[in-house]
């Protein structure tokens, strides 16, 4: 029997862990476990988000015997201005990401050091765009959209373009309720003039644009990082690795790739792969280059090449106690500062790249896409000519690995559709077959499950418990993000194991289709993928997406991006349901507008649910999507 | 309402009428009352499958309609709706056993009703070869006669076994379509239930060919969704019992296809809506993954396996070609390349229609063949082929081989323009698109001359017995090789065959030099090469070479045979041998059975008992599948002392093998007439004292062997 032939249980990934703390304790290395101990008890006041630091009259608390602030602002609008806040900072992250993709877009050239792998596609937008292709030389055009797409964050007037891929009845509902996204950029300005001292203190007004700036990024800067990532780098394919710590090599050269722009990832993977490192790491005793990724680096690149992943957001530090580290490289977003302190108790070389991400106790080696060649070989020869200062009394490398089949973006989901259908009865091309799955019943819906990990919920557990029980009642599931991997780290992806947890109709569907029952789509901008399926679905079906048994969730969110996330799912008609609460517990009305049935929902017609006990968190799912099949008669 | 209320539905209608069907047959007969469906050793087949009870009273059967009750549950989920499926066809598998209480006959031709275990056996060669490339239950009225008959003929003209359910049934003898078993159009039964018949050929297939343990429903439906390429064509109107029904079908991985379009919900691949009923045939093939190789023969009359077994009475014959009265004979003879002009067909005589209505003619055909890679040993190969290829042909039947050849055209093929120069087109055809790794150039001869064909016989004869001189001195020790067989790894995953001159493989489909000639057509296919040089054990016939393959091709299921030895690690079988041998203990014999027997043998067990205890791969020393070749072998249960242990055969089975067997037992113990001295059914079935006494009456040799080493 191979290790991977049985799902990992979060207790066997608990146990790995705590022999990789021991060693860690072995050369007095900190962890994050440690620390959320010196952290605990959290603030109250920040938990409840009703804490105000918008001015330097403050900060003010807002209690029982003081319940408004210096200015006179209530806790309902303290509460709705932190919300708006947090999305502001989520949807500026994601939408840089997605401006940083553009600028690489604009760098390509015939045989540079980024080409344009997916022609069609970027054929395919412009039309959408109305950009002139004719007689256009690839690269002229890749230019060209380039211009424009970077336009989108901050052209003076109008909306954003990807919104028209939307079915019109959502279209229709953004338009009635003053929800389209204007300019990118604008959006998050205006979010954070809004939240201003003195500027908008209504929960409604701040709900809304947290909204509007949530759809900015989800219909605009992500959708972007996600789209021209496919033209730059190709659109994912269905493809097998593998993933869990057990993916670092005890005799290899381990190069480890943390963040989320695949631009440095890519190129790192294409030196890893240059017969003169191999040669170089042959030269120092290794067996060769293994790289592996963390986060959603890991993901762009396991979707693309099939790179192992080696684990999610919390197993960041995990890599590195493994003692097998030659070198973390990292570019942006969810990298721990702690991988610096972290880093020197081990022989690894933290490695850090973009001027947006600059951490102390870090080499920082500058990546632009102009020298981007150059610098990912720096970067790999850095990490061979460490394996020889690797202290083997250190290694330790749990043998802990699973099956996945990775990279269903949208094209391949309709592929494998394709592949179901009968061409005698059906047209080719469409979401039609899932809708029947659907239907029918023998699926009951599906969940696009997403997000980070979280300490305050038991790290994995709720990604891998919840997805146990969606998958026994025949719900099928489209993931991405630390979400996906903590999947994939159970083996939930492997075709082959996972769909002995099944329901007998999901069970089915993936033995007809050759498909996991736990899609994954990608990183974290890649959940714009999940409204171009929902969209899709909404348009094949002709009913609403509000009315479509789908869900969101995000069990173990933690980032500022995640709640625009949130807010671009449940702007799209999609109900998410969170495992942990957005700071806004403080205020009855805020809740209210983002849960209740007079908030949010009057203009999106989905809201938000927010439960902690992850049990009750699964139910309430199942219990939505069967209210949804039970009004549509099906 | 949703799909799966229907199903509900449906189900609890179904276990209604069996309640009351089983609870009136009590009051008539009492609990005690036996029932069973005939020529079966699987009880009631699918309850047996999926639950590993076999029910033999009515009061069992009453339990038994407790366990299917539990499997109704009602949740909305497709667990559900597929265990109410198979519910469903448990009920119909209980009412239609309730037909045949008290030695019923409840059906007459055309329908079949239950289908016999032989039947089921006889189907596992042909589909592992495609040569039934798919098996199609059509259930209700098709929207007229002639869609019915029109979608049938397609199906028939695959090769495709087709099954029929109500009335379809009128509609195909309303037409006068002809229907049976011999050319795959099997008419079960007019009620809905009837259906059962075949969803039992299916589960028995997984039990015989599988060696799925009865009563593991998980693997049995993974075993018929995989491997037995049936689907559904259901016509309009569909009741809630139809698609309860269906849920059993598809449950069971076999895609339904309807013209039904009120209140119906669609699931790909499973669950159908085709409007267009002339596109059933293409709608289901895509929707079970069935491919059809095509054979595109220049004739005026119809290909396909389908005719195999089709009859030419005398009064429907134009000619007859027949060797045992004139000189006929057929041939393939290997060139030189140059001699050979490719898809020459000469017909030297007068062609058909010049010769009077009713003749009865001398012909041969001789095939010639060029090719670098080509043996003469393939030769024979070729020529045994030459009955399948002809029998294809719609209205033409051809039997025997060599020169003891006898051909019937029929009338509506003259009339449709068929002419001799068409077998030369069909040999050509076939020789070309199945040995085209070695035959590189192909031309046929027809001589139609009496005179000619007198002296071209003698001359053929003369091949003849070089080959069969080349056979004789052809033994396990003269070869340098043995081979595998693997081809029935599609039904039976875990079982392979280890053919060798002497021991053919046990479907009596594959020899020595069939697999030789396969394994060159393709390397990488079901037949290879095993070496022989390490021998362990040269009276068991144990090699750890043969070991070595057997363990590789089992995929580790099996690590040890041999060759000889009926008792050590015998050979295992897929489910579809011709024969069975198994242990008489009182006389310390064996005896051995075939499918076509269908009486009991004095092991007090049918061929159809005796066969469920081995098949699927499983080992069971005292049993063993073989081929009928194999019994006149003097390898034939060397290890036990040869085949003077054979006590019992079918007195048809005695007839077949009469002259080798004879021979042998010649050489290996001097005794004349040894045939005669093995009991059959006019001598005893089931008293095993009386055939000791036979024995002892005719001084059989078994009686002075050592008793088995059991």
């Amino acid at each position: 029997m191979k290790d991977w032939d049985r799902l990992i249980t979060v207790e066997e990934m608990e146990a790995a862990t705590a022999s990789l703390l021991e060693n860690g304790s072995k050369v007095g290395a900190d962890s994050w476990q440690q620390r959320v101990k010196n952290q605990t008890p959290h603030c109250g006041f920040g938990e409840s988000g009703t804490c105000c630091r918008i001015c330097s009259m403050g900060p003010c608390r807002i209690t029982k015997k003081a319940p408004r602030g210096i200015c006179g602002c209530d806790v309902h609008g303290i509460v709705a201005r932190n919300f708006l806040k947090f999305t502001a900072g989520g949807s500026a992250t994601h939408s840089d990401h997605g401006r940083e993709i553009m600028h690489t877009l604009h760098e390509t050239r015939e045989g540079g050091n980024y080409t344009v792998k997916d022609p069609e596609k970027l054929i395919r937008i412009a039309k959408e765009w109305g950009v002139e292709t004719e007689g256009k030389d690839i690269y002229d055009l890749a230019h060209e959209m380039a211009e424009v797409g970077l336009m989108e964050y901050g052209k003076p007037f109008g909306t954003q373009k990807f919104l028209k891929r939307a079915p019109q009845h959502t279209q229709d509902l953004w338009a009635a309720a003053g929800l389209e996204p204007r300019a990118i950029d604008r959006e998050v300005s205006q979010s954070l003039h809004m939240t201003h001292m003195g500027c908008s203190s209504m929960p409604e007004a701040l709900i809304h644009q947290a909204l509007r700036a949530g759809l900015s990024d989800g219909w605009g800067g992500s959708m972007m990082g996600t789209e021209f990532s496919d033209v730059l780098f190709g659109t994912p394919k269905p493809l097998d690795t593998t993933a869990n710590i057990g993916v670092m090599e005890q005799d290899m050269v381990n190069i480890i790739v943390h963040g989320h722009d695949p631009s440095l990832s890519e190129m790192i993977v294409y030196y890893a792969n240059d017969p003169e490192m191999i040669a170089l790491a042959k030269s120092v005793g290794a067996k060769g280059i293994n790289i592996a990724g963390v986060c959603c680096t890991a993901n762009e690149v396991a979707m693309r090449h099939g790179i192992p992943m080696a684990g999610n957001f919390l197993s960041q530090e995990n890599v590195v106690l493994t003692g097998a580290c030659e070198a973390i490289v990292v570019d942006v977003q969810c990298i721990f500062p702690a991988l610096g302190p972290l880093s020197k108790c081990f022989h690894t070389k933290f490695i850090t790249t973009s001027p947006i991400a600059r951490i102390p106790d870090s080499e920082f080696i500058q990546f632009s896409a102009e020298t981007a060649g150059e610098n990912a070989k720096a970067i790999v020869r850095a990490a061979v000519e460490n394996f020889k200062n690797r202290r083997p009394e250190l290694v330790n490398i749990p043998q802990q690995k699973t099956k996945a089949r990775v990279g269903y973006s949208v094209e391949a989901i309709i592929k494998v559709l394709d592949g179901v259908a009968n061409t005698q009865v059906d047209t080719m091309g469409t979401t039609k077959p899932l809708l029947e799955c659907v239907t029918s019943g023998v699926l009951r819906g599906a969940v696009a499950m997403v997000g980070c990990n979280n300490p305050k919920v038991r790290p994995d557990y709720a990604h891998i418990e919840l997805m146990k029980k969606l998958l026994e009642n025949d719900i099928i599931l489209i993931v991405s993000g630390c979400s996906a991997q903590a999947a994939a780290k159970a083996g939930l992806m492997d075709p082959e194991m996972a769909k002995e947890y099944c329901g007998a109709g999901l069970k089915r569907v993936c033995e007809l289709a050759g498909i996991p029952p736990v899609l994954h789509m990608g990183s974290c901008v890649d959940i714009s993928r999940m409204l171009i399926l929902a969209s899709e679905l909404s348009k094949d079906s002709g009913l609403p997406i509000s009315a479509l048994p789908v869900v969101g969730c995000a069990p173990e969110w933690m980032s500022e991006k995640a709640v625009s996330i949130g807010n671009y799912v449940v702007a799209t008609g999609l109900d998410t349901f969170l495992g942990v609460d957005p700071y806004v517990k403080g205020s009855s009305e805020v809740c209210d507008w983002l849960t209740g049935e007079n908030g949010v929902k009057k203009w999106v017609e989905a809201s938000y649910v927010v439960e902690t006990d992850i049990e009750k968190l699964g139910d309430l799912m199942i219990e939505r999507i069967e209210a949804k099949r039970a009004a549509l008669g099906i | 309402m949703t799909l799966f209320e229907r199903v509900f539905g449906g189900n609890d209608a179904v276990y209604g009428l069996t309640e009351a069907a089983i609870d009136n047959a009590i009051a008539t007969y009492g609990e005690g009352q036996a029932v069973s469906f005939p020529d079966t050793a699987y009880s009631l087949p699918c309850y047996y499958a999926v639950t590993g009870v076999k029910v033999n009273t009515l009061g069992e059967l009453k339990a038994a309609l407790g366990v299917v009750k539990s499997l109704m549950t009602r949740a909305p989920r497709l667990h559900d709706a597929f265990m109410s499926g198979v519910a469903t066809a448990l009920c119909a598998e209980f009412i239609e056993v309730l037909k045949y209480i008290n030695g019923a006959t409840p059906y007459e031709l055309p329908c079949y009703g239950h289908i016999t275990d032989a039947f089921v056996r006889n189907l596992g060669v042909p589909l592992v070869t495609g040569d039934i490339p798919g098996v199609a239950v059509i259930l209700g009225s098709a929207p007229t006669a002639d869609e019915a008959v029109e979608l049938v003929k397609s199906y028939q003209s695959q090769g495709i076994l087709v099954t029929l359910v109500g009335g379809v049934i009128d509609q195909l003898q309303e037409k006068g379509y002809k229907t049976g078993d011999n050319v795959r159009v099997v008419p079960l039964g007019m009620d809905v239930t009837s259906v059962i018949h075949v969803v039992s050929v299916a589960l028995r297939a997984a039990l015989i060919f599988g060696n799925i343990t009865p009563g593991d429903a998980g693997n049995l439906m993974k075993y018929t969704m995989e491997r037995v390429p049936a689907f559904v064509n259901a016509f309009k109107p569909l009741d809630d019992v139809i698609v309860a029904c269906g849920a059993g079908a598809i449950a069971l991985g076999f895609p339904v296809v309807t013209n039904e379009t009120e209140n119906i919900f669609r699931v790909p691949k499973s669950l159908i809506v085709q409007e267009d009923v002339s596109k059933f045939n293409a709608t289901s093939l895509e929707a079970r993954d069935i491919k059809i190789k095509i054979t595109k023969i220049d004739i005026p009359v119809s290909f396909a396996s389908a005719f195999e077994g089709e009859i030419i009475r005398r009064g429907d014959m134009q000619v007859e070609i027949d060797g045992s009265r004139v000189d006929c004979f057929e041939l393939v003879s290997t060139k030189e390349a140059n001699e050979i002009e490719d898809h020459k067909i000469v017909v030297e005589g007068p062609e058909l229609d010049e010769i009077p209505v009713g003749s009865k003619i001398s012909l041969s055909y001789t095939v010639e063949v060029a090719g670098k890679a080509m043996q003469t040993d393939f030769e024979s190969v070729m020529e045994r082929k030459f009955h399948s290829y002809l029998n294809c042909v719609e209205g033409l039947m051809h039997t025997g081989q060599r020169d003891m050849i006898r051909i019937r055209i029929s009338k509506a093929d003259f009339e449709a323009g068929f002419r001799f120069k068409h077998i030369g087109e069909v040999l050509y055809a076939k020789i070309k698109s199945e040995f085209e790794a070695v035959v590189d150039k192909c031309q046929v001869k027809i001589v139609v001359d009496a005179e000619k064909n007198a002296e071209l016989r003698k001359k053929a004869n003369e091949v003849f017995a070089k080959r069969d001189d080349r056979l004789r001195s052809m033994t396990d020790e003269s070869v340098p090789v043995y081979y595998t067989c693997i081809m029935c790894q599609a039904f039976s995953p875990s079982h392979v065959c280890i053919v060798t001159p002497e021991r053919l493989g046990l479907c009596g489909a594959v020899s020595w030099l069939d697999a030789k000639a396969t394994n060159e057509l393709d390397p990488a296919g079901p037949c290879q090469v095993v070496p022989k040089e390490r021998c362990i054990d040269e009276e068991l016939g144990r090699y750890e070479d043969v070991d070595e393959a057997v363990f590789k091709y089992s995929h580790g299921a099996l690590e040890h045979i041999t060759l000889y030895s009926l008792f050590q690690d015998p050979m295992t079988s897929c489910g579809c041998f011709e024969c069975i041998c198994g242990v008489e203990p009182v006389s310390m014999g064996v005896v051995i059975t075939t499918r076509e027997h269908a009486g009991m043998t004095p092991l007090g067990m049918s061929f159809s008992e005796m066969a469920s205890m081995t098949g699927g791969g499983v080992q069971t020393p005292g049993f063993m599948g073989h081929g009928k070749q194999f019994i006149s072998s003097k390898k034939f249960l060397k290890a036990e002392g040869g085949l003077g242990r054979i006590v019992w055969m079918p007195k048809d089975l005695k007839d077949q093998v009469r002259e080798r067997l004879d021979a042998a037992a010649k050489e290996i113990y001097g005794v004349e007439g040894f045939t005669d001295m093995i009991a059959d059914e006019t001598i005893c079935t089931e008293d095993p004292e009386q055939l000791l006494g036979y024995l002892s009456e005719v001084g059989h040799p078994v009686l002075s062997m050592e008793p088995f080493d059991m």
